[in-house]
């Protein structure tokens, strides 16, 4: 259809009226950053919002996107999934259409489906439960590997370098925890070594005596353990207290220095399977420094991810020149992005494509090394 | 004045020693090491603030409660009009009120819509333990495992048998009335504190009980993706399940958000009228009465021929339903239910609820529950003190003004002497 | 001896430890409801408090260089006590006191409120997150049958069953030798004949407050050090089975607090040997619920005569 040529023209002038005034406008684009705040592992949390609030500033620094600047606002679940509910109805109700977050996988699964519903787009960085992108929702991503490629690389490792005699499972009950558990426990079971103990313990609790007078009884040998580093590290230290000394492996939720605090030199040892220190690589020197600068600790295994996470969502709305989540799901889905976390694409449930886990060796004064393969 | 200056310095004193550590000096964690760092400057001077100002009130406290005797106490049922003007009065303002409910949301933003539907679970709740509690006197610490009970009715049989909202919405309701049976039985014997025990025990036992039955109830994870309610068969979603349609598409407009929160809204608001209305003509009835003659005095009431087992199982089932059909409009509207939603706190919250609008009295309970839902709302910045402000004003009611809001008036008739 | 004979002595002198614990926080509990008939939901922050102060205290002297490890037990438990106690003391005086006389719904809300309040103050005062010390005080003796199963009983067990034996005895024999036990014996049953033989009630309610909040920072103390880690909320968990302990053994009787807390430290542990582990709370809840419903006074109380 052809439009009279005095009406295109107009058409175009108030177009462009009024973009220009919605960009003279110099609004903020709000982005959620919804994690642990307070609480046992507010710590997760911090790393989280250090990475994506470096992120944001920076971007800001550098003239913003869209000519918008950008503006993080924290939000607080405590990893609690009725905390992150609540949370997830405030953002919605708060007018903000794009997330990072939650931390906790059983925070992460049931704000998502507020999420999707409502049409905001949300970037985990943290949360690796498989389950979170397996309903098929278009707006819910992630900028970390998930539990099954975890839990795969524990068991296989635990198959093939371990090999113990009498392996014990215990798991903290949480979605997560239990997650990983039951997963290396299958893995291993399929290989052909069996799980003597499969037990869950309840989090918060302080007291695994019995536990662990179970555990020498039934004369483990090696122990995996799905879950947070506060009981972790109560079990490695009551552990070393009773004389139980079998080799531990976790996941990446005890990968933290608060965990040499707790345990102390029962920690030294301990297995942990993490993302990829991205801390440590050269093309981030800078970026560690820009941490340093700001009295903040670059390795945390989420801060790279969530830089990464506010990287791939600011390149998506320059590519696109829009801030729909529709719109930009699409473009995440359909490209590559170079961030820190090295060369990432997304496939179509919202996963990365390239996995990014490793093992590492933990010591007690809490750094750690990888294990050679 | 030289009297009260051992006192007051004893009372200072005490503030100090309260402080001077446990505030006065901070536990950080470094990594993997833990040092003490005195607290800032502002902290001290917080502590100083608050030495010298118990110290004075203590020096001055003769002269501050003789002038404190001298103010005027605020009569609240003053401020009503009288008698015969409310009586005239009262059914148009039911209605107004009744017609502003239901107009009301319609005007505002989301945010305070979903606010008002949250205020309104809390009223139910604090209705349903009015009955315990402050009309027939049973001290219930446990009320939140029956609004347990009516959610995780509601969760598991919408997940495992797809039963819509409101089929299961009397069916919560039987159910906790069921627990609430069961409950009662048990403490028919028990007296007081004891029975606040028991209740607090069998609440925590449900709330254990539901975190570690992983299998059936998801444990420590919950149970997600609860259906909201329809209206005939009209999801409010923005894309239908299959084999029903959604309300924006049978109406032909475009998909709003605010659509399922006004619903929800609604739906709540009728609840809420239910409630208040059966309570209201129950404590009219015989059994109404032989409540309150239980709280008054037990023996007196079984010496008297009423039958303390009836009254006390009525009680307790009763307001057990209340709190299923509260529990089951809770998971309807969050979509996901855990454990962490029904702890001791919870009850607590609600007993406070109606403790401080007055035990036994309905628009104190209803007044009460509004102020505790969205005066933290309106303090979002306070966030971080909003617990400590909730134990504090606990606190300073009790002490104030134990009685409550709006204390109980029994409804009575009078008789018109010409 | 066999092995199950070795495992379950294990688990015994875990819930002996544990118990021991309870007992300590139960007696604050019992005390004060035998005397004026309340139950005071804020004991458990008190004890979280003592924890608190204790750490504080140690690693304020670890910081400023003091070696000799006693004279920092000692001086923490000292610092522990004295700051507990006086929390116990205010919160009688300002919280409790004004109300004695009224219906007894009223105290319990209030204690409720200040049992929130206080575990928010400490949340703000020090943080949310948990806080973790390097153990102190290591290592054990370790007994029985290398081949089939070893018995460990730490030192730091050892101490925690020492120190509770001595306040116990310190507690047994105030009550019973001294002229202030005597009255508070006195006022436990029957405080307006006490007051009306002229002692001062008041006072004696507020020992009383001070003396069950001493005991719970002594137990803070210890659980402080043995388990290592502590955060605002401990307060609440504690205080739940301490009083459990304290139904259990009869509410009002002390000996019968120290015997509740055991058992029912034992019978958490023997549950958790024999069953998974996560099922220890409802256990505790459980025999609870039982006792009241079968034994309300308990196993060592008087049974209640109401009067018309």
């Amino acid at each position: 259809m052809k439009l009279k040529h005095g009406t295109f023209s107009k058409t175009l002038i108030a177009a462009a009226a009024l973009m220009a005034t919605l960009g003279v406008q110099a609004d903020t684009l709000k982005i959620g950053i919804a994690g642990p705040v307070t609480g046992p592992v507010a710590q997760y949390g911090d790393m989280q919002k250090i990475g994506a609030l470096m992120a944001i500033d920076r971007i800001n620094a550098a003239g913003g996107v869209n000519g918008m600047t950008l503006e993080g606002v924290i939000y607080d679940d405590a990893c609690d999934p009725k905390q992150a509910v609540a949370v997830a109805n405030r953002i919605v109700n708060d007018d903000i259409r794009h997330v990072i977050g939650h931390l906790c996988s059983s925070s992460t699964e049931p704000a998502s489906d507020i999420y999707e519903e409502e049409g905001v787009m949300m970037i985990t960085a943290a949360s690796t439960s498989p389950s979170i992108t397996e309903k098929g929702y278009e707006l819910i991503f992630r900028t970390i590997g998930l539990d099954s490629l975890q839990g795969t690389l524990a068991a296989n490792h635990i198959q093939e370098r371990i090999q113990p005699q009498r392996l014990a499972v215990i798991h903290d009950k949480q979605q997560y925890g239990e997650g990983l558990a039951t997963r290396v426990r299958d893995i291993l079971a399929a290989a052909g070594t069996e799980t003597v103990m499969f037990e869950g313990v309840t989090p918060g609790d302080k007291d695994f005596s019995a536990l662990i007078a179970k555990l020498k009884r039934n004369n483990v040998d090696f122990v995996y353990y799905g879950g947070y580093h506060p009981e972790l590290g109560l079990i490695l230290r009551q552990s070393r207290e009773k004389g139980f000394d079998a080799p531990f492996m976790g996941p990446e939720g005890v990968v933290n220095s608060d965990l040499a605090a707790i345990a102390g030199e029962a920690m030294e040892g301990v297995l942990a399977t993490a993302p990829k220190s991205f801390d440590q690589s050269p093309e981030n020197a800078a970026l560690v420094e820009a941490f340093r600068a700001r009295n903040e600790d670059p390795s945390g295994p989420f801060v790279f991810p969530a830089y990464s996470a506010i990287q791939v969502l600011t390149e998506a709305m320059r590519a696109t020149r829009e801030t729909d989540p529709y719109a930009l799901a699409d473009y995440l889905r359909a490209n590559c992005f170079d961030t820190t976390i090295g060369e990432i694409g997304f496939d179509q449930k919202g996963d990365l494509t390239e996995p990014t886990f490793e093992i590492y060796t933990l010591h007690a004064d809490g750094s750690k090394t990888p294990v050679s393969k | 004045m030289q009297r009260a200056l051992f006192p007051a310095l004893f009372a200072a004193g005490v503030t100090f020693l309260l402080t001077c550590l446990v505030i006065g000096v901070r536990l950080q964690q470094d990594g993997p090491t833990l040092t003490v760092v005195g607290a800032d400057a502002e902290t001290w001077g917080w502590i100083g603030f608050a030495v010298v100002a118990v110290f004075l009130f203590q020096l001055f406290q003769q002269p501050l409660s003789a002038f404190k005797q001298r103010l005027p106490t605020p009569d609240l049922a003053a401020l009503l009009p009288n008698e015969p003007l409310r009586r005239r009065l009262r059914p148009w303002l039911i209605a107004l009120v009744v017609v502003g409910l239901f107009v009301w949301p319609f005007l505002v933003s989301r945010g305070a819509v979903d606010l008002a539907t949250l205020t309104l679970i809390y009223v139910m709740l604090g209705l349903g333990l009015n009955i315990v509690v402050g009309f027939a006197g049973l001290l219930d610490l446990g009320y939140v495992a029956f609004y347990a009970v009516g959610a995780y009715t509601y969760a598991l049989l919408s997940e495992y048998f797809g039963l819509s909202f409101w089929v299961c919405l009397p069916l919560a309701g039987l159910l906790a009335a069921t627990f609430g049976c069961l409950l009662g039985f048990p403490v028919l014997r028990l007296r007081g504190d004891y029975l606040a025990i028991v209740t607090l025990g069998f609440g925590e036992i449900i709330r254990i009980l539901l975190n570690n039955w992983t299998q059936v109830t998801g444990g420590p994870n919950g149970i997600g993706g609860i259906d909201k309610p329809t209206l005939f068969g009209l999801e409010f979603n923005r894309r239908a399940g299959e084999g029903s349609q959604t309300f924006h598409e049978f109406f032909g407009i475009s998909y709003d958000s605010s659509h399922k929160v006004i619903f929800l809204y609604l739906v709540a608001v009728l609840l809420v009228l239910f409630t208040v209305y059966v309570i209201n003509r129950i404590q009219r009835m015989p059994i109404g009465r032989a409540w309150e003659a239980l709280r008054e005095d037990e023996i007196a009431c079984r010496s008297l021929g009423l039958n303390p087992t009836v009254i006390k199982l009525s009680a307790f089932t009763l307001g057990a339903s209340f709190a299923g059909f509260a529990g089951c409009f809770f998971a309807a509207r969050q979509g996901f239910i855990s454990p962490e939603s029904f702890t001791f706190i919870e009850s607590a919250i609600i007993l406070a609820i109606v403790v401080l609008g007055g035990m036994g009295s309905q628009l104190g309970v209803i007044l009460a529950a509004i102020a505790m839902t969205i005066l933290p709302e309106l303090a979002r910045e306070f966030q971080e003190y909003r617990m400590l402000m909730f134990g504090g004003v606990m606190v300073l009611m009790m002490l104030w003004r134990p009685q409550g809001l709006l204390p109980m008036k029994r409804p009575h008739l009078e008789l018109k002497t010409s | 001896m066999s092995e199950t004979t070795l495992y379950v002595l294990q688990q015994l002198i875990n819930g002996l430890t544990i118990g021991s614990t309870y007992a300590l926080i139960a007696i604050g509990y019992t005390m004060v409801y035998g005397i004026i008939g309340m139950i005071n939901f804020a004991h458990g922050e008190v004890y979280m408090i003592g924890t608190y102060t204790a750490f504080i205290t140690i690693i304020g002297l670890l910081t400023m260089g003091v070696g000799s490890l006693p004279i920092i037990l000692l001086l923490a438990l000292v610092t522990a006590v004295i700051i507990s106690s006086t929390y116990g003391y205010a919160i009688e005086r300002v919280a409790y006191r004004p109300l004695r006389g009224g219906p007894r719904l009223i105290p319990l809300i209030t204690a409720i409120g200040m049992s929130i309040f206080l575990q928010n103050y400490i949340r703000l005062a020090q943080g949310s997150r948990d806080l973790a010390m390097p153990a102190l005080i290591s290592g054990g003796i370790q007994f029985g049958d290398p081949e089939v199963f070893e018995v460990s009983l730490s030192w730091m067990q050892l101490i925690i069953w020492g120190v509770t034996l001595v306040s116990m005895t310190a507690l047994a024999l105030f009550i019973s030798r001294s002229r202030l036990g005597r009255a508070c014996r006195a006022c436990a049953q029957d405080l307006k004949m006490t007051n009306l033989l002229g002692i001062d009630t008041n006072r004696i309610i507020a020992l009383t407050f001070v003396i069950g909040a001493a005991l719970a920072a002594v137990a803070g103390v210890l659980l402080g050090l043995y388990y290592g880690t502590i955060n605002p909320y401990i307060g609440f968990m504690a205080g739940l089975k301490a009083f459990t302990a304290a139904v259990l053994g009869g509410i009002g009787s002390i000996p019968g607090a120290m015997l509740g807390g055991l058992i029912l430290g034992v019978t958490e542990a023997m549950t958790a040997a024999f069953f998974p582990s996560e099922y220890k709370d409802v256990v505790a809840f459980s025999l609870l619920v039982l006792i009241l419903l079968f034994r309300p006074t308990g196993l060592l109380g008087k049974p209640d005569v109401e009067k018309v």
